[in-house]
């Protein structure tokens, strides 16, 4: 009788291990793969020329720029330019991958803690292989050197945006900042 | 008196600490055309750590306070926002730029499609990016050239001013097939692809009937679009006949221009032919082939 309380003691110790073990693996996942929060991102296509948007393209590319800027903030935070490998292309890629190299180099990081995309879709080639928008993004951002916050700030910052579909998704293929509009 | 001189001693030290300690303030141009020397006056004095912060370069580096700060043309050769911090002790001062395209250089050119069929309306779409040679979208109107040329044929010209960096046009395929050179210009950037038109759908399907041993021989005239090119060999074109031993389909390939195929047909039918939407003329042959 004692055996099997014992018996199922252990058990019981051993499946509690197991799952503090995932939960607390869990945890340690955030940092690199989690940590950025979704970006809000809403998009605008009533003027969009010369093609229209076809309402499956509308909603994928939602959610791929969505994702594009989750894989950006994520890289820029860990420092892991393979993280922007999914959802960039070109030379909006190339850059990308050069300035996360840079930063790994200084040991600077950038962590976006917040950040929200009013996109505007104005151009969407009639063979349908490419579009261009205009996202009117409200950042907010820290720079870092090793831990230690050496700047934050709060910025709305206008980017053109090129998009480029590939096989199951849109890839952004350039991402430039442009002078605010007077 | 003296209380107040000391008190007045005090601000005074302390307006001075904070006005030392504030020494690094920035003066950043608003915008700076890429691949351009950047100088910033950074006032105070001893040594500050530079950040600049850019799309496609991070750098960081230890600046002398009280002189010129030199940001070299290759730090900002890509378009966008550039952040700039400069950190004295624990104090910071920072702001932002932005680089924007230098002069075009390149044309980012998409065509589609590739093969298009001959006298059709608004067939090819041109699609170019406008481009700084170190691949920033120049926002900047620019006028493109589309040219869309087949041999012994008259170009198809359209200029195009580009918006927001980009330049579009859809153009009319010619009635010649061939390979046919389509080229977008800006100033001596010239970029070009080749567009393949080939025949459009056959006109005036028309077929013979010859009585054979084996059956009827069936084979068409020349097959030719309605501009007169020759549709290319290994088009299917399908013959059915339907007589009183019911319907029977044979596909056959367009071979040197024409298509040919021998049906059985022991006791009459009526043969028809067709290409993909387009219908030829129906024929009746008689019992025996006759």
């Amino acid at each position: 009788m004692r055996a099997s309380i014992f018996k199922y003691s252990l058990h019981g110790l051993a499946i509690l291990a197991i799952v503090t073990g995932m939960v607390f693996g869990f945890v340690e996942l955030i940092p690199h793969g989690l940590a950025s929060p979704t970006p809000r991102v809403t998009l605008d296509a009533s003027r969009i020329a010369p093609r229209e948007i076809e309402d499956l393209t509308e909603h994928n590319v939602v959610r791929d720029y969505g994702l594009a800027w989750c894989s950006l903030a994520d890289a820029r935070e860990q420092n892991r330019p393979e993280l922007i490998d999914a959802y960039f292309t070109g030379f909006a890629h190339d850059n990308l991958k050069q300035a996360i190299e840079d930063q790994k180099e200084t040991g600077v990081r950038t962590r976006y803690i917040d950040s929200a995309h009013k996109l505007e879709a104005f151009f969407y080639a009639p063979g349908g292989d490419a579009m261009e928008l205009r996202d009117t993004a409200q950042l907010q951002r820290q720079v870092l050197d090793g831990d230690k916050v050496v700047h934050e700030e709060n910025v709305t910052v206008q980017y053109l945006v090129i998009m480029t579909p590939g096989a199951d998704r849109w890839y952004v293929r350039g991402l430039q900042a442009v002078p605010p509009s007077k | 008196m003296r209380t107040f001189f000391k008190i007045g001693l005090f601000f005074a030290t302390c307006w001075f600490a904070a006005y030392s300690a504030h020494g690094a303030e920035l003066q950043l141009p608003s915008t700076v055309v890429a691949n351009s020397a950047v100088s910033i006056p950074a006032g105070g004095s001893g040594q500050a750590t530079l950040y600049l912060l850019g799309p496609g370069h991070v750098a960081k580096r230890q600046v002398q306070l009280g002189s010129q700060i030199k940001i070299n043309p290759e730090e900002v050769r890509d378009a966008g926002r550039y952040l700039v911090i400069l950190r004295s002790g624990d104090h910071d001062d920072s702001g932002a730029f932005y680089v924007v395209a230098a002069g075009p250089a390149a044309l980012s050119f998409l065509d589609h499609p590739s093969r298009v069929p001959v006298a059709e309306n608004d067939a090819i779409s041109a699609v170019a990016f406008v481009l700084d040679k170190f691949h920033n979208v120049v926002l900047a109107p620019q006028t493109v050239n589309f040219r869309l040329t087949v041999k012994d044929a008259p170009p198809l010209l359209r200029s195009v001013t580009s918006r927001n960096g980009v330049a579009w046009a859809l153009l009319n395929s010619s009635r010649k097939e061939g390979a046919a050179h389509f080229d977008a210009s800006l100033g001596d950037i010239r970029v070009e692809r080749v567009v393949q038109q080939v025949a459009s759908d056959p006109c005036n399907l028309r077929i013979k009937a010859q009585p054979t041993p084996k059956g009827v021989l069936v084979e068409t005239d020349p097959v030719r679009d309605c501009s007169g090119n020759a549709l290319p060999d290994g088009t299917i074109v399908s013959f059915t006949a339907i007589g009183p031993d019911g319907k029977s389909s044979i596909d056959a390939p367009i071979k040197r221009g024409v298509a040919r195929t021998v049906i059985p047909v022991p006791h009459g039918a009526t043969i028809s032919v067709a290409s993909g939407v387009v219908i030829g003329n129906e024929i009746h042959v008689g019992g025996g082939g006759k």
